[in-house]
């Protein structure tokens, strides 16, 4: 038997034994400091514009414009949120539709055969207002990925579990909510880092095209300028807007999906 | 409550059609019975006779070839919402939904017929207080051991207090202590609840130890006997035994049997 006598009521070794406490990451830390360390001597022997050193790369941090920042994560917030629910609203009308998945999967894997390069310069030409052209770039990449990996995970779940549970009758929200989205929660997680960076990756490229705020537009304004501690300065807060980003899916993640072995 | 309900099955039959090459499989010959309310029916068979498809369009997850499967004047396919609450199945894996703690496990068909929260978690905590796993009400079905996730899950089936208990070699797969242990369990449960129970079995020893009647299906499935257990003294069980495994062999039903069973009809 797994659990035994040494867990009070209600749990078990395992269960206590999982609480792991806070693990320092050191090897990470040791990695980047390695890193910096031989970028800082790297740059007493180039010039300041092919490698700055941190403490003017620290100096344009500071004149950094944090609207900027904020303008480009709200963008990326919202592309996102509306991303899922168009994508998690197809990929169920796919899963409950065979006609709609036959017709509709060839369009998704078109979409996302195109550049997103190309989406940009459709982006330019379709429309006018600079906050529709970074929206839709956003979702036309990112809402297919979200799709495909619902349908996919949606498929996925076990038969016998789909049985067991319609053994007991329950209604089709029923099966939705108890059992094919919890099922599908891994998938979702998962699903959401990846498009974090690809949307914070996206975002940026697409405003360096006809945007006059946001992070993408202050590295095309660095890059004006000649200001190559600044370009490296907005990178580090895309750099460290993305570790954030992911460990506090990562942390979701570890919360919501506890009961996995 | 419990209603128990009755089962006719008539003329059924089931084939299935191979992917790719469309080929007809029978699984389902033909099968004729009755199960009478609270018995406690037994199929065994050969691997691959259909069992399992039997309680399949028993439980209404499949629709009959040609014939009619009944419980209670009503089919489990066509009339699949009004057998909600009404019946309950255990499977040879547990089943149980790996991102629920036991209890909540336990609650879920309860959950699905919509009683309320405090309701569920009483009976649900009732049921594995009965079956032995009280102290267990918060554990992930990972931190649990094989015969533990099998009682949560026998759990789960009567707290929704059925008339019709089904199980699909829910024993087979356990060590024999573990298992004749839940065998006894199920037993009395479903005696004390006043159930009707359907089990499929490859085990004859199962079959003998817990059905008042046995089903013996050929390959494909069709009736090679209904032995109603109560017309064999203990003494000529050994003897019961080794006919029904001759019949399983050839595939072909006992002339004794069917002498015996209709003698006594």
């Amino acid at each position: 038997m797994k659990a035994d006598a040494r867990a009070p009521a209600g749990e078990t070794v395992e269960a206590l034994d999982a609480r792991v406490p806070f693990r320092f990451p050191r090897e990470m830390v040791v990695s980047l400091l390695v890193l910096a360390i031989a970028w800082e001597i790297l740059s007493k022997f180039a010039p300041p514009f092919v490698v700055p050193s941190w403490g003017r790369i620290a100096r344009s941090l500071m004149t950094l414009r944090a609207d900027f920042v904020a303008i480009t994560l709200v963008r990326v917030a919202g592309a996102l949120v509306l991303s899922f629910v168009l994508g998690l609203g197809l990929a169920i009308a796919m899963y409950l539709s065979t006609p709609i998945e036959r017709y509709g999967r060839p369009v998704v894997r078109l979409l996302m055969a195109v550049p997103v390069v190309c989406w940009i310069l459709f982006a330019v030409l379709w429309f006018k207002w600079v906050e529709v052209r970074i929206a839709f770039v956003l979702i036309v990449v990112c809402g297919p990925v979200f799709l495909v990996d619902f349908l996919d995970g949606m498929r996925a779940v076990p038969k016998d579990l789909r049985d067991m549970l319609w053994s007991f009758r329950p209604t089709r929200v029923q099966l939705f909510a108890k059992l094919i989205l919890p099922a599908t929660l891994p998938v979702i997680l998962t699903s959401w880092k990846i498009n974090l960076s690809l949307a914070i990756r996206v975002v940026t490229i697409a405003e360096l095209v006809g945007a006059v705020t946001g992070i993408g537009y202050g590295l095309v304004v660095a890059q004006e300028l000649f200001s190559v501690a600044e370009v490296f300065a907005w990178t580090l807060v895309l750099v460290a807007i993305l570790f954030v980003a992911e460990a506090v899916v990562s942390r979701i993640e570890e919360r919501a999906l506890r009961w996995r072995v | 409550m419990t209603v128990a309900e009755a089962i006719e099955v008539s003329g059924l039959r089931k084939t299935f059609h191979q992917a790719g090459t469309g080929a007809a499989v029978l699984a389902i010959e033909r099968l004729d019975f009755v199960i009478r309310r609270g018995e406690m029916v037994a199929i065994v068979g050969q691997t691959g006779c259909g069992k399992s498809t039997f309680l399949n369009l028993l439980i209404g997850l499949d629709r009959p070839s040609a014939g009619r499967i009944a419980i209670d004047g009503k089919t489990p396919y066509d009339d699949f919402a009004s057998f909600r609450g009404r019946l309950a199945a255990v499977f040879q894996q547990d089943r149980l939904l790996p991102w629920r703690s036991a209890v909540d496990n336990v609650r879920l068909p309860l959950e699905l017929l919509g009683y309320e929260r405090g309701e569920q978690l009483e009976r649900a905590r009732t049921w594995l207080e009965r079956l032995g796993l009280e102290r267990f009400a918060g554990a992930y079905p990972h931190e649990l051991s094989g015969g533990m996730r099998q009682r949560v899950a026998l759990a789960r089936a009567f707290a929704l207090q059925p008339g019709l208990l089904l199980a699909d070699e829910a024993f087979g797969h356990l060590d024999e202590v573990t298992s004749a242990a839940l065998r006894q369990t199920f037993v009395e449960i479903a005696r004390r609840e006043g159930n009707t129970a359907v089990l499929v079995t490859h085990q004859l020893e199962e079959a003998i130890e817990m059905g008042d009647r046995i089903l013996v299906f050929a390959k494909p499935a069709r009736l090679l006997a209904d032995i109603s257990l109560r017309r064999w003294p203990s003494a000529e069980l050994p003897g019961l035994r080794a006919m029904i495994q001759r019949m399983l062999q050839t595939n072909e039903p006992d002339p004794e049997i069917r002498r015996r069973e209709e003698t006594s009809r």
